[in-house]
């Protein structure tokens, strides 16, 4: 009998500690190894991914982005789209406070937005190019009026450069004039509704945060969260491992390896919405490219699989013509063509492209710097060199990259990747005619047509529709021969739960729900 | 006396000119480099030429290329350095926060591998034992040939993840937060990896230049009169070698400190140091033509000011050298 209730004792114990072990504790300060020095804390105003990170914390929006990149309810705790999406309209939390004490209404929404769409130079300010008005009926309700539906509005109203600022603090005018929002004293220490407070900035060292006990989602569980700038890869992980860091932000996909059998260490690398691609010279200066038949034996001649073992190692191979970490959008039967030397030997020889002294003709590849883009092209180079294509290689930094390539079309191969989302919307900027990333010069007017189509349509199955016919198109173009699928490169010490990407339902770069367990 | 003054301050007027040369060369150069700040600011994601266009405009970027550079130089002369386009604040406000950080890192390793170099070559000498002389050469080539990021890993390596004796990057412990007396053991402790690293790579050019020196002194003429004149040989050493040797690795430190303010890019980064260097590498990576080129202003002022006081020292120390 004694012996039984020992057990039974044991256990009970048994139990509670597992029980108490998944309920958070509260506490502690989260060190993050990040990548980045942010340009200022004014969320809006320019494009800076090193402080996106880092403003999920401090600011809330109207609505954002969980890491599975669906809608969720951030400052408006819900929202209704008229019928024929010409009107959204969006019901604010009530009681929410700005971090020094003042409340939050549908005034700062409104100031917000029409500052976005006076400034041009706004990251968000072409997304909003849809809009017709936005007014607050009162202090609760914000209405949006549309010139024309666009479906991809909510997911970019959720996404980059639409954090909600304290009109109280931002609307000021200095000896009669407004202040711009780019010179103002807040964006050097900010005032968020978000679910930590801004502490301490040290320019390319550290941002220190302090839990904001009266969050509207509720108390964060950490009471500090800590953005440690190591720009280093290498030396992240060495912080990371000695545990001087508790998540690293860091991490390079070669690492992912040596992480991945060490004890203690959890890694999230699920597929992202991005892809490395190599986009063909279809319309911009002269080019063997711009004929369909030659692309197309380019891409029998390489061997996908090949590049991604050796140059790229983690995430996917890529099989398709969209990122399909979306996967609604994503098409799985528009394929790219496989790996077939003979093939593209006849092709080229078709094409009009015989083999003189082993070679057929010289094209030029440029990348930028990065081990995976110079690894990616000398391997392209030795597969093309296969088939008697000559590949010469150009690396450049970013900025020469950008006028070589994206200005001045002046290559016959590129390699890219980049984020696709937040919606497909995107693609109109990737292979719509004369879009910002269309580096191809690729031109097709029935993808145009169908890309608007699918940016005006209500509902997701009718948008779908319209995004796989794209895909199809693309398949049989080949503007592009898309590579692999990236993947997120997130380590963190097996004590730290609740990080927003292990998460849904909450915002990506929000560390409200994230605790320690010690 | 008339000389020193008249030398100096024909010096001062050549560091006026010779900054004033140095600008406006830099304006010229780093505007003709491809991209610019608005170019680099959209990158691959957002490059639409609205954005791009509004930037260039908000930055003044859409002037003539002379207007814009008039306007700078007169900043200049009113001693403003410039405006960081990406950062929305005056250059100098950055550049500030960067300098003490930079010139504690730098000019400490500066002056511990000068007098470890010097002693290490003056004592190998004195030793007159053919393999002290073979190690302490090897050990210099080697330190000399290791690239120092590497050196920087390895030092992390053993240092922090192996002995667990300092931390592994940064300037400061950041989940705990100590004030006064903690909080300069907290700051020292930080510094040791990256000052003994870059002190490393440093003490070979102090070594062999000293070295050389001796040796070359110790073969002249007056050495081996004295020398038969029955001086005795420490004092000979003492007075006359090491007095004429001293001068090479001088004016070296002298260029060392100047060069002081640029901080060491690669050292920073692997160390998480808040330095110059990296200040410096973004601004060239972001097109921040402002921001550089203040930087670029308080390097030239830096070191043809190092360089002016270590002639002056070395005129002391050595008056075979005139001020002329």
């Amino acid at each position: 009998m004694k012996k039984f209730f020992l057990v039974s004792f044991l256990i009970a114990i048994v139990i509670f500690v597992g029980v108490a072990s998944t309920t958070p504790t509260r506490g502690g300060t989260m060190v993050i190894a990040y990548w980045g020095d942010p340009i200022s804390f004014n969320p809006d105003a320019q494009i800076d991914d090193a402080g996106y990170g880092i403003y999920g914390s401090i600011f809330s929006k109207l609505v954002t982005l969980d890491a599975s990149y669906n809608v969720i309810p951030d400052l408006a705790k819900s929202w209704d789209i008229s019928k024929d999406g010409l009107t959204y309209t969006f019901h604010l939390r009530k009681g929410v406070k700005w971090q020094d004490g003042q409340p939050c209404t549908a005034a700062d929404v409104v100031w917000t937005f029409d500052q976005i769409m006076s400034d041009k130079a706004a990251p968000a300010h072409a997304n909003f190019a849809a809009v017709e008005s936005v007014e607050a009926p009162n202090d609760y309700t914000v209405v949006i009026k549309m010139k024309r539906p666009y479906s991809a509005f909510l997911s970019f109203l959720a996404w980059y450069g639409t954090f909600i600022m304290p009109k109280h603090l931002y609307d000021i005018t200095e000896n009669g004039s407004p202040v711009s929002w780019l010179n103002n004293p807040y964006n050097q220490h900010p005032i968020g509704t978000g679910p930590f407070k801004f502490v301490k900035w040290v320019k390319g060292a550290y941002v220190i945060l302090t839990k904001n006990p009266d969050y509207f989602l509720g108390e964060p569980y950490l009471d500090g969260l800590v953005f440690d700038e190591i720009p280093d890869q290498n030396t992240a992980l060495q912080s990371f491992l000695n545990g001087e860091v508790d998540f690293d932000d860091n991490v390079d996909v070669s690492q992912l390896g040596i992480l991945k059998k060490m004890p203690h260490v959890l890694i999230d690398d699920s597929l992202t919405p991005s892809r490395y691609y190599l986009a063909f010279n279809v319309g911009r200066r002269p080019s063997p490219f711009h004929d369909k038949e030659v692309r197309f034996a380019v891409a029998y001649a390489l061997n996908r699989e090949q590049i991604f073992n050796l140059a790229i190692k983690y995430g996917e191979v890529a099989e398709g013509f969209y990122t399909p970490a979306i996967p609604w959008a994503y098409n799985p039967s528009a394929k790219i063509p496989d790996y077939n030397v003979k093939l593209a030997n006849e092709m080229l020889d078709k094409a009009g492209y015989p083999l003189k002294n082993g070679t057929r003709f010289t094209v030029t590849l440029v990348y930028f710097q990065g081990q995976e883009w110079s690894d990616m092209a000398k391997i392209i180079k030795e597969q093309l060199a296969k088939v008697g294509i000559q590949v010469n290689l150009e690396e450049y930094e970013l900025a020469t990259y950008i006028q070589k390539v994206l200005k001045g079309g002046d290559f016959d191969l590129t390699l890219l990747d980049g984020f696709q989302g937040p919606d497909p919307d995107n693609l109109v900027l990737r292979v719509g005619t004369g879009g910002d990333i269309n580096v191809m010069g690729y031109s097709n007017p029935e993808v145009d047509k169908l890309l608007s189509e699918a940016s005006q349509a209500s509902n997701i199955e009718e948008r779908a529709k319209y995004y796989f016919e794209v895909q199809t198109i693309l398949s049989q173009d080949l503007p592009i021969y898309p590579i692999a699928e990236v993947v997120n490169t997130y380590a963190y010490k097996d004590y730290v739960e609740g990080l927003p990407f292990t998460l849904t339902g909450i915002g990506i770069n929000n560390y409200a729900k994230t605790w320690l367990k010690k | 006396m008339q000389n020193m003054i008249k030398y100096i301050f024909r010096r001062i007027v050549a560091v006026v000119i010779m900054i004033f040369l140095v600008m406006t060369v830099n304006f010229f150069l780093i505007h003709a480099a491809p991209g610019g700040p608005a170019t680099v600011m959209t990158g691959l994601e957002f490059p639409s030429k609205e954005i791009i266009e509004a930037l260039n405009k908000q930055y003044g970027l859409d002037k003539p290329i002379a207007v814009q550079y008039l306007e700078y130089m007169g900043n200049l002369l009113r001693g403003n350095l410039g405006y960081s386009y990406i950062y929305s604040e005056s250059s100098w406000n950055l550049i500030e926060g960067r300098i003490f950080p930079t010139l504690i890192l730098t000019i400490t390793s500066s002056v511990l591998a000068f007098v470890i170099g010097v002693y290490m070559a003056i004592f190998v000498s004195r030793l007159r034992n053919k393999y002290g002389e073979l190690s302490a050469s090897l050990l210099s080539y080697i330190l000399y040939a290791v690239p120092s990021f590497w050196l920087a890993l390895i030092m992390i390596i053993i240092f922090s993840s192996d002995l667990k004796l300092f931390p592994t990057s940064g300037m400061l412990s950041l989940r705990y937060s100590y004030s006064g007396i903690e909080g300069v053991i907290d700051f020292i402790h930080h510094l040791v990896l990256p000052v003994s690293t870059l002190t490393l790579i440093q003490i070979p050019v102090f070594y062999r230049i000293t070295r050389t020196s001796i040796v070359q002194n110790q073969g002249e003429d007056y050495i081996t009169t004295l020398t038969a004149i029955g001086v005795p040989k420490e004092k000979l050493f003492r007075k006359y070698v090491m007095k004429n040797s001293i001068v090479p690795p001088l004016t070296i430190f002298g260029i060392m400190l100047g060069f002081s303010i640029t901080g060491t890019v690669i050292l920073e980064r692997v160390f998480a140091w808040p330095g110059m260097g990296r200040l410096m590498l973004d601004a060239i990576s972001r097109r921040d033509y402002q921001l550089l080129l203040g930087i670029y202003f308080l390097m030239a002022l830096f070191i043809s000011v190092a360089m002016f006081v270590t002639d002056i020292l070395i005129a002391f120390l050595d008056p075979r050298v005139r001020l002329t």
